[in-house]
């Protein structure tokens, strides 16, 4: 019966493959490819790093790029810090703060104290309104500083402190984050801000 | 000759190499992602979208907006420069430190040094070198600062699409952290949206720009998404959400145009697109005065310092 | 029966005449359905408020409605049909249940169905090239690996025996005859059977059912689409090539040769596996960089396959006249050239200009249509009169059907390469600014569209071709047993005795 079948495929057969050998030049070429993507992974892939995103080829790189910690870099972060916005909303853009209720920091004494202990303490744990003196004048403090020590790692304060003593003309040395971390763990069991009285029986140095 | 088992062993093992590469390491890799502080700062990052956001990029997805936009960047090259902030008391020592600087650089940046202090030191802050990185940028500002002036150092990334504004550094996994679908995208009809958010923060600008793309942009390519907007016969008073339209675009009197809940989650979901937090991985110097990045507009804060970042989420909170 | 006629090639494609009818048929709606979505969303382009109005027919719905009717209505199905007819061919045994393949196939195309209403309706998954949202998923799994199923036990099935083989075959040693060895279309076709399951279950377990975090959903994702449309589409469709190129080619000296497809095979799927990740995607540097590495060197089988075609035309002395060998030749030139072009786009200093430009959709467009679509017309222009017995009805169609695919495929192809690099210079440059990068491609646009609207008329040909031979082979059946009915007289007819019928009719 199928004899009578005429279809264009009765006589076909399937089709048949040779057995020359692959060309050598062939297999050069790919070992080429592999050798060349092996050096080129090795010098653009970042060896596998989670970090290490195009354009920087390793994580030295990428290292390389991160803010300097401390120097003079503390002033341009801590701008950033003091008008986050945060210090600014109170002490102004200016430092010159609201008279009786928010102090000045420009030209201050408790700012400009060479030793930062005192103003490390009331940016950390705040401190409470009532009368102080600025550099020998009384000022009426109206209202109170809250504590920024949740809020804030040690760099930012350091960067932020530095910032605003060096600012609107203010003239005195940075302040480390190392020193920051110091004070916060001298007072880490403070829950409290400082009164006005209590701040000046701290030793600057302390 | 078994070749059957040899094709499947490799087909196997191929499949498997590839699944394992770019599968699973970048599960093990990136999945563990958690927020992260923004670089020399305490504020996390990402905080994930408001919930009219979240609703947003649904509407961005069903309607594909990734067919057109893409949501990520790229970086050629990362800079540092160092920014004088300050002179000094003694203008010529740091005069002739810069000099110093700038005579030891290849291609010195600033020319005609030799023009005076005065005219060098005017109008700061003001970039005084450009450097590799902060290895090279330490020394330098050592230098600058033992002559009495104040300097900082800024990493600034560079590329095509930083220079485009369409963001200041690439982009990179810990910008997608909260969201699904992903939506990076693969081709630039309409311009990147990675920080569109950032650049175009105004929720008016975005409603009428979906209603009629052409009017705001000239020339524009992007078709009309009016299925997002409602006519409406106007009630006892017009809705303070209509549409501000004029000229042929204009509804009849009596009428007005004003968004559906789709138009105004997506506008939500696009004031929230922004990825320029300090990272790690994506180094970068915020500008002077802007907050480190979050995804979250409005939620931190409505202070002037940051209001053109932070657009309020709900404009139909107005 | 006698063995001999259960696995002479004639019993051989009728036995897949069921199978091929669900899958070619089905393909082919979905095929033209493509053009015309795909070609509304091109006419977007210049006329922005072109049905606009309409949240389904809007361009972000529409054009993946028309790359995913192209894809999975039309590429697999056709892609399932010709594997399937290959390895029963090649392994000279009749296709495995055909029942349940063709059930398999209405499945799938159920499942294309309520993924494309998915798609336009809104529930798109976001993901390109796997917007079928998950209810659909599921339908394409199940269906996929009912129809593969059958696949795998035609093969395992295939006949051993070496006489019969070499009884028919040439008596030179260096041609590989015996039944055996594999021929190499068949590793293709079993390699792009067992892929597909793999790659779609994990993209949409980890993508939709359990969704990975973050950019690793971008990873899975550029994996999977790389591994569908380079590899799955470059297995079936060579497979494909490799089998009617030499057997179209009368006065071929055979494939040339059995190692070199060896090696292409080998190149292809240790490279293959790895493209995709574009070199300024959003993922630590190492990824994009391996997978530029690899596309790079997908090199090595292109080249290859482009080596075999030549040596294995050299020396064939037919003209194709715009029949089934002139699809398969374009195809597998498109192929060569698409993948060029694909590597060319991994080179970092190309892919700086290239990406996120025209430039892909170019070379995915030449892969697709030019390569894969092509081979798929090509067999089954071959395939489907001797499976029904009847010839094509409108055998000027296929010719016309050829030109207007070949050129339509290069107007729509090669403005968007073009355009595309333009596109790049001009985004690279910030001094231009964004709305001229924009102009500076409508042109090419324009020209793309024409090309669309040519392939779109060629693939209505198609449509009305394959619809006609399925009508007709039904029409010979009901005449046929129309008649045996009311002779009243004959026996029920056998399966032969219809073809017969129908040959002489």
């Amino acid at each position: 019966m199928s004899a009578q079948f005429q279809s264009p495929a009765t006589t076909e057969s399937e089709p048949t493959s040779t057995l020359a050998a692959v060309p050598v030049w062939l297999i050069v070429m790919a070992l080429v490819l592999v050798y060349w993507g092996a050096v080129y992974f090795d010098k653009h892939g970042g060896w596998f790093n989670a970090k290490v995103y195009g354009p920087y080829r390793s994580l030295q790189e990428v290292q390389d790029m991160q803010p300097i910690s401390g120097g003079a870099n503390l002033f341009g972060r801590g701008k950033a810090v003091y008008h986050k916005p945060s210090c600014v909303l109170c002490h102004q853009p200016n430092g010159q703060g609201t008279p009786g209720q928010f102090p000045p920091l420009v030209g201050t004494d408790w700012v400009l104290e060479p030793e930062p202990g005192r103003i490390i303490r009331a940016v950390l744990h705040g401190m409470q309104g009532g009368p102080i003196k600025i550099n020998g004048q009384p000022f009426s403090f109206g209202a109170s500083m809250v504590a920024w020590k949740d809020t804030f790692n040690d760099e930012e304060i350091a960067a932020v402190l530095t910032y605003v003593r060096q600012e609107w003309g203010n003239k005195a040395p940075d302040v480390t984050p190392e020193r920051v971390k110091e004070v916060r763990g001298k007072t880490k069991d403070r829950s409290t801000p400082y009164s006005p009285d209590e701040l000046m029986k701290v030793s600057p140095a302390e | 000759m078994k070749s059957g088992a040899l094709v499947f062993l490799a087909a196997l093992m191929a499949l498997a190499g590839s699944w394992g590469g770019f599968v699973l390491a970048p599960q093990i890799q990136l999945a563990g992602l958690v927020q992260t502080n923004a670089t020399g700062s305490s504020d996390l990052y990402p905080l994930g979208r408001p919930g009219l956001a979240k609703q947003g990029l649904e509407v961005y997805r069903a309607n594909g907006c990734v067919y057109c936009h893409s949501q990520q960047l790229g970086q050629e090259r990362t800079i540092c420069e160092i920014m004088l902030t300050d002179a000094g008391t003694n203008a010529a020592a740091t005069a002739a430190a810069i000099a110093k600087l700038n005579s030891a650089l290849a291609t010195p940046l600033l020319g005609g040094v030799g023009g005076g202090s005065k005219e060098l030191l005017a109008g700061l802050p003001k970039l005084i070198l450009q450097v590799t990185d902060m290895n090279a940028a330490e020394p330098a500002m050592k230098t600058l600062e033992s002559a009495g002036a104040k300097t900082e150092a800024r990493v600034v990334p560079q590329g095509a699409d930083i220079a485009r504004g369409w963001g200041k550094r690439r982009t990179v996994a810990q910008d997608y952290l909260a969201d699904y679908p992903v939506q990076l995208g693969s081709r630039r009809i309409g311009p990147d949206l990675a920080n569109v958010g950032l650049r175009l923060p105004d929720a008016d600008w975005h409603l009428r720009h979906l209603y009629a793309p052409q009017n705001e942009v000239i020339g524009s390519i992007m078709p009309p998404y009016r299925f997002l907007f409602e006519r409406r016969k106007i009630g006892r008073e017009a809705s303070p959400d209509a549409l501000k339209l004029s000229g042929k675009l204009a509804p009849a009197p009596g009428y007005e145009i004003v968004p559906r809940p789709e138009a105004r989650v997506l506008v939500a979901y696009l004031q929230s697109l922004r990825a320029d937090a300090p990272l790690f991985e994506a180094p970068l110097t915020p500008p002077p005065g802007t907050v480190a990045s979050t995804n979250a507009p409005g939620v931190s804060t409505n202070a002037p310092a940051t209001a053109t970042n932070a657009p309020a989420t709900t404009p139909s909170a107005k | 029966m006698t063995a001999t006629s259960s696995t002479s090639p004639q019993h051989i494609d009728s036995s897949c005449r069921l199978p091929l009818f669900a899958l070619f048929g089905g393909a082919a709606v979905w095929l033209a359905l493509s053009s015309v979505l795909g070609l509304i969303a091109s006419i977007k382009f210049h006329s922005p408020s072109f049905l606009a109005n309409s949240a389904w027919l809007s361009y972000g719905r529409i054009f993946p409605a028309s790359t995913n009717a192209l894809v999975y209505g039309f590429a697999i199905p056709a892609g399932l049909g010709v594997s399937l007819w290959l390895l029963a061919r090649l392994g000279r045994v009749p296709l495995a249940q055909p029942w349940l393949i063709a059930v398999g196939a209405k499945l799938w195309h159920l499942g294309v169905l309520v993924g494309l209403i998915g798609i336009l309706a809104g529930d798109s998954t976001g993901f390109e090239w796997l917007e079928m949202p998950r209810y659909a998923a599921v339908i394409l799994f199940v269906a996929f690996l009912s129809i593969a199923l059958w696949g795998f036990a035609t093969h395992s099935a295939r006949s051993r025996r070496r006489e019969e083989a070499d009884s028919s075959g040439s008596a030179d040693v260096r041609l590989v005859t015996s039944a055996a060895t594999l021929y190499p279309s068949q590793w293709f076709v079993l390699a792009a059977l067992f892929w597909f399951p793999w790659i779609y279950s994990t993209a949409n377990l980890l993508l939709l059912a359990f969704p990975v975090r973050g950019v690793a959903q971008a990873s899975i994702h550029w994996w999977f689409s790389g591994n569908l449309l380079f590899v799955w589409l470059s297995l079936t469709g060579l497979g494909a090539s490799f089998y009617f190129l030499p057997k179209l080619s009368p006065g071929s000296p055979g494939l040339q040769s059995h190692y070199l497809a060896l090696f292409a095979f080998l190149t292809l799927i240790l490279f293959g596996t790895w493209v995709g990740i574009p070199s300024g995607a959003t993922l630590p540097a190492w990824m994009p960089t391996l997978s530029g590495v690899a596309t790079v060197s997908t090199l090595v089988p292109l080249l290859t396959v482009g080596l075999i075609a030549v040596q294995t035309l050299r020396g064939a002395k037919t003209k194709c006249g715009g029949g089934p060998l002139c699809f398969v030749k374009f195809g597998v030139w498109s192929f060569v050239l698409s993948g060029v072009m694909l590597a060319a786009s991994a080179v970092p200093e190309v892919s700086r200009v290239t990406d996120f430009t025209w430039f892909g959709t170019a070379h995915t467009q030449l892969r697709l249509y030019g390569f894969f679509a092509m081979t798929m017309f090509g067999a089954a222009y071959y395939i489907l009169p001797r499976a029904t017995g009847i010839e094509f009805p409108f055998a000027k169609f296929i010719r016309a059907h050829f030109w207007c695919g070949a050129i339509g495929t290069l107007l729509l192809t090669l403005p968007l390469a073009i355009g595309g690099v333009v596109q790049g210079f001009k985004l690279v440059n910030p001094d231009v600014a964004f709305m001229d990068v924009t102009k500076s491609t409508l042109m090419f646009l324009r020209v793309s569209t024409l090309g669309e609207a040519l392939i779109a008329l060629g693939n209505l040909l198609f449509l009305f071709n394959v619809l006609a031979v399925i009508v007709r082979y039904y029409r010979a059946v009901l005449t046929r047993s129309y008649a045996a009915v009311t002779a009243q007289l004959e026996p029920t007819p056998d399966p032969s005795q219809e073809r017969n019928a129908e040959v002489k009719a």
